[in-house]
């Protein structure tokens, strides 16, 4: 089910994105979170006020108050959405679609190893380098939180919210996994694999903007990831999170399926 | 039973391309060379055996195993050179080999440094910058490592040089001797007759002819019994020609290349 050599090659693979991507996220969580100032808030809000489209767009909406409704607004809503989702865009493609479309698949298939095997592992790959970037995100945000305004982050929150985004993730991995499994050709892989979560976004992104537009948040999944929901307890947030979830196991499984079950012409 | 068995297999690709009807035998001990031209199917029926695509009617077996649903376990003792190589680009040759090595759970790694001595390959560079023979000599030793019963190769030699050309016709004819079974594709006529037992001429995806290399070669070999003028030019006749002296009455035999005889099948008859 597992190869440990495998997993070991392609996490070496993941280190440099994993490492820049990091290195990105923690600027920005360093930055915005000693931002976090009720003076602030205010002139945060006057701007909400002239422009509400725009600010609401990119997730960010006025009367957050708390530390973690903050960091909802300004960090949820955009930067801890895209550079995970870049990570399972780019490591996605390349972990299955990128072996067939070069033809060095052949080196993986031509050993005693089952292509279940290989599907699982590399999809563990992806898995763990999601799990790695939350990971890291969320002992940042609590050690940032902590030096900056020792107290004022309830740490059960934050690990309420970062576990529905972690869902959230793994949901988008699941895509770009299946589009790599359903694809030969990096292409296409790509093509959906990036596609399909950036049109969502981008979904997302009208629905917030204005009132009109709301009905729009049914049509992408992004609505199931309900960051102040989740951080509240409401029940359909949790559901949501539960759905993102039990989809990426579907993803998974009909990924690694389709891998098993198609013809490499390799 | 034959070791690699491959019946009725036909897989069409729509326009004429793919293979039709495709029925090899190939037994324990045995090379058998498969040859045809550029696009004929050979690759298309070694990536069924290797497991790669699907049958859609017909079988192939190897060691009586279904080579689509028990690929992982034929691969065991099975060796690979794929026709078109293209490893881990971002490797150099020996992360490379160790990487093969430990995915396939090999302990013994001596074949390895053998095969390496035996082809005078440096793997330390990264595979991106080698040049074609190199990455060639990388999918041998990659396909030697584990010491498998069977061997697949597809076009093996290409890009080679002819001294490890030879090098290599020497390697397969010691893994024979050892009882190794082997498929060779080729369309080097040269390879295929020094090293095969018999030949399957595939052309257009429809197997055209299997048969003994002896077997080929007589049924296109002509005799002729040339009288000269005195035993002395008799005999130096015979010597230049390779014939058989008699006097002042020489047999000679012109034996058809491969490649003519290949060209039969493959040309049609305007080329006899």
């Amino acid at each position: 089910m597992f190869n440990a050599t495998l997993y070991k090659r392609e996490m070496k693979g993941s280190l440099k994105m994993l490492i820049i991507f990091a290195a990105i996220i923690s600027m920005y969580v360093a930055i915005i979170i000693s931002m976090f100032d009720p003076e602030m808030m205010e002139t945060l809000d006057s701007f909400y006020e002239v422009m509400p489209e725009l600010m609401a767009s990119v997730g960010m909406s006025a009367g957050a108050t708390s530390l973690i409704g903050f960091m909802i607004s300004y960090l949820y809503g955009f930067i801890l959405l895209i550079f995970p989702m870049l990570f399972c865009i780019l490591r996605g493609n390349s972990l299955i679609a990128k072996y067939a479309d070069n033809n060095s698949m052949v080196t993986l298939l031509s050993a005693p190893i089952k292509r279940r095997t290989i599907a699982t592992t590399q999809l563990l790959v992806l898995i763990s380098g999601v799990l790695l970037l939350i990971v890291y995100t969320s002992g940042l945000e609590i050690v940032i939180a902590e030096i900056n305004f020792s107290g004022a982050l309830v740490i059960s929150e934050l690990l309420k919210l970062n576990a529905a985004l972690l869902c959230l993730h793994l949901f988008i991995g699941g895509v770009c996994f299946l589009a790599s499994c359903v694809f030969s050709d990096t292409k296409y892989s790509i093509a959906l694999g990036a596609g399909i979560p950036a049109l969502m976004y981008v979904l997302q992104m009208l629905a917030n903007a204005g009132e009109k537009a709301e009905v729009i948040k049914y049509f992408t999944f992004f609505t199931l990831f309900d960051a102040n929901g989740v951080v509240a307890g409401e029940s359909a947030a949790t559901m949501g999170v539960l759905a993102l979830l039990l989809g990426a196991i579907l993803l998974y499984t009909i990924a690694v399926t389709v891998f098993c079950k198609k013809d490499l012409h390799i | 039973m034959s070791v690699i068995n491959v019946e009725n297999l036909t897989r069409d690709y729509g326009a004429g391309k793919g293979i039709f009807d495709v029925s090899i035998q190939v037994e324990q001990g045995e090379v058998f060379g498969f040859l045809g031209p550029n696009g004929a199917g050979k690759t298309t029926t070694i990536r069924h055996l290797m497991g790669f695509i699907k049958p859609k009617t017909g079988n192939c077996h190897i060691h009586g195993l279904d080579c689509w649903k028990n690929s992982d376990k034929i691969q065991k003792s099975l060796g690979y050179i794929p026709g078109e190589i293209s490893f881990f680009d971002d490797m150099t040759g020996k992360d490379f080999l160790k990487f093969v090595s430990q995915y396939r759970n090999i302990e013994n790694d001596n074949r390895i440094q053998e095969m390496l001595e035996r082809f005078e390959l440096d793997p330390k560079g990264k595979i991106k910058k080698m040049s074609k023979g190199m990455k060639q000599k990388i999918g041998i030793v990659t396909a030697f490592m584990h010491d498998p019963d069977i061997l697949i190769l597809d076009e093996p030699t290409s890009g080679l040089d002819p001294l490890m050309q030879n090098r290599f016709i020497d390697l397969i004819a010691e893994e024979k001797k050892k009882g190794k079974t082997i498929l060779l594709s080729s369309h080097m006529f040269e390879e295929v007759e020094r090293t095969c037992d018999r030949i399957g001429i595939i052309r257009n995806g429809k197997l055209v002819t299997t048969d003994s290399v002896e077997t080929l070669r007589k049924r296109h070999m002509h005799t002729y019994n040339v009288h000269l003028d005195s035993p002395e030019a008799a005999k130096n006749f015979a010597r230049d020609f390779d014939g058989i002296c008699n006097g002042s009455e020489v047999t000679v035999a012109a034996k058809q290349s491969l490649e003519t005889i290949f060209m039969h099948y493959y040309g049609g008859e305007k080329n006899v």
